[in-house]
């Protein structure tokens, strides 16, 4: 009976949690702190605007990354993407937004991007990029 | 509880699609300490991917009261990334410098978003004296939202058994991690301490 219940409120933890897992509008996207830019092909990435300020000081004429994560949920997932890219002599700076899943990243202005590779080295830290986007 | 119904838990488990997590980053080390009622221990583990690690762990067994070292071998069977979750499902195996006759293998799961964390293991251990059954079911949830490099908190209730003891407790555990450390303290009545400390580097 004691296993039975335990497992009953797993189940029901569990499924309340699959249907949070795959929800993207979240109470945080309501946040007038947010930020939408529109990208040059009409798409739109969300970012917090105190966090995107913030990490791109200091940075003009930098090519700053947004980097859309899956899976990237704890400190812990993060800190090895952040470890892999530092070991990237173009990267100027790296920082990571645990509230929308990015990764924001500064590289030098004539550093050529290679977008696979970047998915590449995240996928081998165990998580999946969504989609990167350029700001500047 | 045998091992079919072990078995049951883990499928009903992955109907709701609820694993993943990876082991380290790649290249990446770990130390970790655990203390229970049943042991001691001192791992270091090395992961060349983040699919696998390999390490050595340092063994204070208390109910044979004996030391001996395990090689030990995980292994990520199964992950699924969401854009607000994660998962791992984990195989752990290990032989120790005692003989063949003495090892270990056991399977880890867990799941978590931002906010909720669950996990469940189950291991068995076989050694010249006895042979040991554990399971445990974890769930808890962060009280805030850390961000990155915050220190982040986790409350969380332990449901725990074996066979050795033919017992089980239900206790809460707190959890706290910053940066490259993990320290994880549950208590109750009947097991006593149960302690986790990690470092990754």
């Amino acid at each position: 009976m004691k296993y039975s219940l335990l497992v009953l409120v797993f189940l029901v933890l569990f499924n309340g949690m699959h249907v949070y897992a795959n929800t993207d509008n979240h109470a945080h996207a309501a946040k007038d702190t947010h930020i939408h830019k529109e990208m040059s092909d009409g798409s739109i990435i969300q970012i917090e605007q105190a966090k995107l300020n913030s990490f791109s000081e200091g940075l003009e004429g930098a090519k700053i990354l947004v980097v859309s994560v899956k899976g990237m949920v704890c400190d812990f997932c993060a800190r090895g993407i952040e470890k892999t890219f530092k070991r990237d002599t173009n990267l100027l700076k790296i920082d990571v937004d645990l509230n929308s899943g990015k990764v924001l990243m500064a590289y030098k202005a004539a550093a050529k991007i290679d977008e696979s590779g970047i998915a590449m080295k995240i996928r081998d830290n165990g998580q999946e990029v969504v989609k990167i986007d350029t700001l500047q | 509880m045998g091992i079919k119904s072990s078995a049951l838990l883990v499928l009903l488990f992955l109907s709701v699609d609820c694993f993943a997590r990876p082991i380290s980053y790649p290249g990446g080390y770990t130390f970790m300490f655990r203390s229970n009622s049943l042991r001691d221990t001192a791992y270091l583990h090395y992961s060349p991917t983040s699919r696998n690690a390999v390490g050595v762990e340092a063994v204070s067994d208390k109910v044979s009261n004996d030391d001996y070292v395990y090689l030990r071998y995980t292994r990520l069977l199964f992950r699924k990334n969401h854009l607000k979750s994660q998962g791992n499902l984990y195989l752990n195996a290990g032989i120790s410098n005692d003989g063949f006759d003495n090892f270990f293998y056991g399977v880890e799961g867990d799941w978590e978003t931002r906010r909720i964390f669950t996990g469940f293991g189950y291991k068995r251990t076989e050694t010249n004296q006895i042979d040991i059954e554990e399971k445990y079911f974890l769930a808890g949830v962060a009280p805030y939202l850390g961000d990155y490099g915050d220190l982040h908190t986790w409350l969380m209730v332990k449901f725990k058994e074996n066979s050795y003891s033919d017992a089980s407790s239900l206790y809460p555990v707190i959890k706290f991690f910053k940066g490259n450390t993990l320290m994880e303290f549950g208590y109750s009545d009947s097991s006593s301490w149960d302690i986790h400390l990690m470092y990754r580097f």
